[in-house]
């Protein structure tokens, strides 16, 4: 068998799907290879040549594959894969814009190779243009994004508070559950656990022919069916609660029960831990204890790539509780609110996609204009909680985005005038300036006051010309990709091959998915949730809307390794450090990202960008 | 002026215009579309061709712009030879080499792969003063060769941009990079050979030769030639 010069074994083993290979199933391919210096002068034969896969070392090509358009090609591209896929010599046309080095694989060499997982996937993601993410559907910990609807598998074990305590006992034994809904018209209003038998009833000699009623806990903290399993587990551990009715959102019949044990037969590795510590926490300084012990709990345990898709969720939730707990400290000191209050949360903490280098955005929402003494009561909490939080390690923010700032203590009206004034003149400035609030959930204080605020707002952002305006501002930001499709790197950062993944990627899919968003008036915030919410009606399409997520999910997953590996905060992720497989699909993520961005500049501004 | 005189002058001789060479005449035969091309690379123990030994050959073979990686030969010669300070600059230590085949069955290996084949080499001169040396060392056959020396391809270029050439401006790696070539693992016989066939072909493409071209277009780079290794082994 020949030898294999290193820069050859070098540069395969290291391009996917070839680095997947067996060292010798390589150098047999290796040895029926040629390298092609490819000049204009030489193009012209590819067109004329037996299929070839070809995969491009160094060079600019503009390349025409199969009935395809043209695509501008360079280093770790491949081009001619239809021929070999479809088994038929494919019309093929390659213009030379500068020449450089091209490996061609035989096509008989390649037949082989195809019947490998990896090649053949690899291949078949090419064609399909798609996003590969075998590593997402494999991951361990993506049933933290189940729907609740997918988790619970039994119907709801229901009783009508008429019953006594012995038929519900009986009902418990029969369907062997250990907690039974107690409902009144079809609607729940308690619930009753083995363990409520246990201390109510038996420990305290409690007739068994009373009704049910009076042992069972009236009111249960419950939760929707479309939230999902991570969102259930927050709950229950912020409740310190072992059973939780799921209810349908909108009837509020319920759907069925999600216990601890449910949860833990899901769960493979405890990664709440740190939400149960936080919520349990009795004063300021416990609490900034335990918070500065985040960064380290999740450099400890985020080692899968599910885990980093969860963890920005895991850090939202960690700051909503430390807000609710600031909020309560504060309360126990200086007395109830004087009125109704909403702690607005904004950008990345409302998207629940925060990073250890988010810093804190928030507001506060007031039912009415306070006078003087109330308008010292919300500043006094507001600067009691944004320096709270930024001694538990949340960053106070740079641009004032905080309730600190009595601009952003508004009341209902006021906040309602304000978006007017947004949708009336939505210029540049304008809406760098407030794109910020459009991404908005409210953490604690009252949320009826957060959901008149978002109906007054919501037909309002629906409006078309608001919406072209937010669609121009979006397409101003380019993705990393010069026009031969090689990554563009940030200039004058000392990691010289590294790209922004939060300002240059996932920024611009949080853009999409708040613009279908708001068009299609869904009120989340977070931009999977958006994604998943859009209806039949939304002129995204599901694929469109399932690849995007799967970009997110992808990208996220990038940042948070870089800032969790390098112990660092920014987004600047080193191109270098990633895999060639990586290195496919962040190309792949940025082209699918541009498509879906210029489809919208189309949908929504007339194509005006 | 009388300078710039005898430059013209020694221009027109050697482009052939007074005396026609037959090697000019040969060269017009010779396409560049079916020419196999073979480079070759030799780390030595050296600089010294009287001296030097050899302790590793490389070389590929490509036509029409296209390198047969099937081609790529390597051989570590067992050699007892004084190393100096090589092993530094190519990591052939004694412990390499004794593992190595001897000098003669390398030759007899070369020597059948470049049969037919142009060759090819950055910086010519060491690298066939060395094979000379050692086709007479072993009493090989004479052997006509007619090679392409890479760095004066460089050279020729460079000497149209610059006054004085700047330092290191020649080096096969730095040659590469103005062509936009990727970078390479240096000093491995197998390795500087392909990476110097990768830079010839793209040399051509900078020249504008085009495939159809015959050899003699190269000859005014100065970077075409002829050598007999071996002419004097049997005196």
């Amino acid at each position: 068998m020949a030898v294999i010069a290193k820069q050859v074994e070098d540069f395969l083993s290291t391009s996917a799907p070839f680095d997947a290979l067996d060292s010798d199933i390589r150098a047999t391919l290796i040895g029926q290879t040629d390298l092609l210096y490819l000049t204009a002068d030489n193009a012209n034969e590819l067109s004329g040549s037996a299929p070839k896969l070809y995969l491009i070392q160094s060079g600019q090509f503009s390349v025409q594959d199969g009935d395809g358009t043209t695509r501008h090609l360079s280093e770790g591209d491949f081009f001619g894969y239809p021929s070999i896929l479809e088994k038929r010599a494919l019309p093929l046309s390659v213009t030379v814009d500068s020449p450089g080095l091209v490996y061609c694989f035989n096509a008989d060499a390649m037949y082989a190779l195809l019947d490998l997982a990896p090649v053949k996937s690899f291949f078949a993601g090419l064609q399909n243009n798609a996003l590969q993410n075998h590593a997402m559907s494999d991951s361990n910990s993506m049933w933290l994004y189940k729907g609740l609807t997918d988790v619970i598998n039994k119907a709801p074990v229901s009783i009508e508070t008429s019953a006594s305590i012995a038929d519900a006992a009986m009902l418990m034994t029969k369907k062997k559950v250990s907690s039974l809904l107690i409902t009144e018209d079809t609607k729940v209003v308690g619930i009753v656990t083995d363990r409520d038998l246990r201390s109510r009833v038996v420990a305290k000699s409690v007739d068994t022919a009373l009704s049910v009623r009076e042992i069972m806990t009236l009111n249960p903290a419950q939760i929707g069916g479309n939230r999902t399993l991570f969102d259930a587990m927050a709950l229950m551990t912020e409740k310190n609660i072992h059973h939780l009715p799921v209810i349908d959102p909108s009837s509020t019949q319920p759907l069925g029960m999600i216990t601890a044990s449910d949860i833990i037969r899901h769960q493979r590795g405890n990664v709440l831990f740190i939400i149960g510590e936080l919520s349990k926490a009795e004063n300021l300084y416990e609490l900034t204890r335990l918070s500065w012990q985040l960064p380290h709990y999740f450099a400890a345990h985020a080692k899968r790539a599910g885990d980093f898709d969860i963890a920005g969720k895991i850090l939202s939730q960690a700051t909503d509780i430390m807000t609710r707990k600031l909020i309560g400290f504060f309360q126990q000191e200086h007395g109830k609110a004087p009125m109704m209050f909403a702690w607005l949360v904004y950008g990345s903490q409302a998207r629940e996609d925060q990073t250890m280098g988010s810093d804190q955005d928030n507001g506060l929402l007031l039912a009415n204009t306070p006078n003087t003494q109330q308008a010292q009561y919300f500043a006094d909490m507001a600067s009691y909680v944004c320096n709270g939080l930024a001694k538990c390690g949340i960053k106070l923010c740079d641009g004032n985005i905080m309730a600190s700032n009595p601009k952003l203590r508004l009341p209902l009206d006021e906040a309602v005038r304000e978006a007017q004034q947004w949708v009336k003149s939505p210029t540049k400035e304008a809406i760098m300036h407030f794109n910020i609030y459009l991404d908005v959930r409210c953490a604690a204080g009252d949320t009826s006051l957060f959901k008149e605020l978002q109906k007054r707002r919501a037909p309002l952002l629906q409006q078309k010309m608001f919406l072209a305006a937010l669609v121009r501002q979006s397409n101003d930001v380019a993705v990393p990709l010069s026009m031969f499709q090689k990554f563009s790197y940030e200039k004058g950062r000392k990691q010289k091959d590294s790209i922004d993944l939060k300002t240059r990627a996932v920024a611009l899919i949080n853009n999409i998915a708040r613009i279908y968003a708001l068009a299609d008036g869904i009120p989340l915030p977070s931009t999977l949730a958006r994604l998943e919410a859009l209806s039949e009606q939304s002129q995204l399409s599901k694929r469109d809307a399932a690849n995007l997520r799967d970009i997110w999910l992808f990208l996220n997953r990038l940042r948070w390794r870089h800032q969790l590996e390098n112990k660092v905060t920014d987004n600047c992720v080193s191109v270098g450090t990633l895999s060639s497989i990586e290195k496919h699909q962040l190309k792949a993520a940025f082209k699918a990202i541009e498509r879906t961005n210029q489809a919208m500049v189309m949908k929504f501004s007339g194509g005006v960008g | 002026m009388l300078s710039q005189f005898l430059i013209l002058l020694k221009k027109v001789i050697n482009e052939g215009g007074v005396f026609k060479s037959p090697f000019r005449a040969r060269l017009k035969n010779v396409m560049l579309n079916d020419t196999v091309f073979t480079a070759v690379d030799l780390e030595l123990t050296s600089l010294d061709p009287s001296t030097t030994d050899i302790t590793s050959i490389g070389y590929v073979s490509g036509l029409n712009n296209k390198v047969k990686l099937s081609s790529c030969g390597y051989h570590v010669i067992n050699t007892t030879a004084d190393l100096g300070q090589s092993p530094v600059i190519h990591g052939l230590t004694h412990d390499v080499l004794e593992q190595g085949i001897m000098l003669d069955k390398a030759l007899s290996s070369l020597c059948e792969a470049i049969q037919g084949s142009v060759l090819v080499f950055h910086n010519a001169s060491l690298d066939l003063k060395a094979l000379d040396k050692v086709f007479r060392d072993y009493k090989f056959p004479p052997l006509d060769v007619v090679y392409i020396d890479t760095l004066q391809l460089a050279l020729y270029q460079l000497n149209k941009q610059h006054q004085v050439l700047p330092n290191n401006s020649a080096t096969l790696t730095v040659c590469r990079q103005r062509l936009d070539l990727p970078s390479f693992p240096e000093h491995n016989a197998l390795d500087d050979a392909l990476a110097t066939l990768q830079l010839f072909f793209a040399q051509l493409q900078q020249l504008g030769v085009n495939s159809q071209d015959n050899l003699s277009v190269l000859l005014h780079t100065k970077a075409i030639g002829r050598y007999t290794l071996g002419r004097d082994t049997f005196k």
